[in-house]
């Protein structure tokens, strides 16, 4: 056993000790009952189980949860699905991808949204010219499966979302 | 016919002496998923022989899975006993760690993590592009460790230690479960690294 403490969605969780062989996927959904956070694969290879790990030098990136220990997230800061929306409005990414139907069963949109949400986050610092933004959109959601192919929704949905705030997303 | 009748004195000595050479073959040979020594090669009276036996003993592990998976010729690397590319399709990127979008040690931790099968160490990444193996022969191999230029700017004696003792070309003979640790010991491989460097480091053919 090992003694977890961790932020989630700004919310403090533990000290708790938990079995160092505990996923971090099983601690969310079965420990806290976050089920947002999917399971897919169990191998990272869908990334459905995809959270964002909030970095204390002020970047974010994602990590799934199926094959990491939840005492590898002990310390940490981490956002899931839960907690994009704020008091009860959807994000402008979640908006988008409602708008463009990106999704149809779901189980990978947790995945994709905090991919996404990474890459504004990392747009935000570090802008990339209109001509590469395509290119950028693909890269950062590769390595995402959605068995009902949403992928061109997916990425057109997070396109409109940059487009929209081109200062704060774009170089010039 | 006399002459057609077989000489029944020759026979046991015969069998006596292919069974004995069977047990000396056997003798040389590494055991099962092991390196020989350094010392079991001094029969080789050739120096620059002898040195080509020690590395092509070397290069069961220089070949082995557990090596050549982070030595990939290219920008993605490889995984389990058959060096199928990796899932998910990571790749390179500038430091040898991963992409921004998805960095080593995100899944890789600092140890071994066996309920998600994923391998771990505090420093995992993979060796540097010019270092790649995967698919080289034992010679190409041997010709590029030597080389400064492709070996990460070490000394053949840099070697010794590199392979000997660092950690984590040390976790290819604790690689966690379902994975077929490296042949011998780490302590082995580095003794057969010193050995091979001291006759010359001789490249086999």
């Amino acid at each position: 056993m090992t003694t977890l403490a961790l932020t989630i969605n700004g919310r403090a969780y533990g000290p708790m000790d938990v079995r160092d062989e505990l996923t971090m996927n099983d601690f969310l959904r079965e420990t806290l009952g976050m089920t947002g956070t999917k399971f897919g694969c169990g191998a990272a290879q869908c990334l459905s189980c995809a959270v964002i790990v909030d970095d204390p030098n002020g970047t974010s990136y994602t990590s799934p949860t199926c094959i990491v220990p939840a005492v590898g997230f002990n310390g940490k800061s981490i956002r899931t699905v839960e907690g994009h929306a704020r008091n009860g409005e959807l994000s402008p990414l979640q908006k988008a991808f409602v708008s463009h139907f990106a999704f149809q069963c779901g189980y990978c949109t947790a995945g994709f949204l905090n991919e996404s949400q990474v890459l504004l986050e990392r747009l935000a610092r570090n802008p990339v010219p209109r001509d590469k933004l395509e290119a950028t959109i693909t890269e950062a959601l590769d390595g995402h499966l959605c068995r009902c192919t949403g992928y061109i929704r997916y990425h057109e949905a997070v396109r409109d979302v940059i487009l929209a705030d081109p200062e704060l997303y774009l170089a010039p | 016919m006399l002459g057609e009748k077989p000489n029944r004195s020759f026979i046991p000595l015969a069998l006596l002496v292919f069974a004995g050479a069977l047990v000396a073959d056997a003798a040389a040979q590494s055991p099962s998923n092991g390196l020989r020594s350094p010392e079991s090669f001094a029969t080789i009276v050739d120096e620059s022989r002898r040195s080509q036996a020690l590395f092509t003993e070397l290069g069961k592990v220089l070949t082995h899975p557990r090596c050549l998976n982070c030595h990939p010729v290219g920008d993605r690397p490889r995984q389990g006993e058959h060096g199928r590319l990796h899932q998910p399709p990571v790749a390179r990127g500038p430091d040898g760690f991963g992409l921004d979008s998805l960095r080593c040690p995100i899944c890789h931790q600092s140890a071994n993590f066996d309920p998600g099968r994923v391998p771990g160490h505090p420093e995992w990444h993979l060796a540097p592009f010019e270092m790649g193996w995967h698919g080289k022969s034992l010679h190409d191999i041997c010709v590029q460790i030597k080389d400064p230029a492709r070996n990460g700017g070490r000394s053949v004696t840099d070697l010794t230690h590199h392979i000997g003792d660092d950690t984590l070309v040390g976790w290819a003979w604790a690689p966690g479960f379902g994975r077929e640790p490296a042949p011998g010991t780490q302590k082995e491989a580095g003794a057969l690294v010193e050995a091979w460097v001291k006759t010359g480091a001789a490249c086999p053919d």
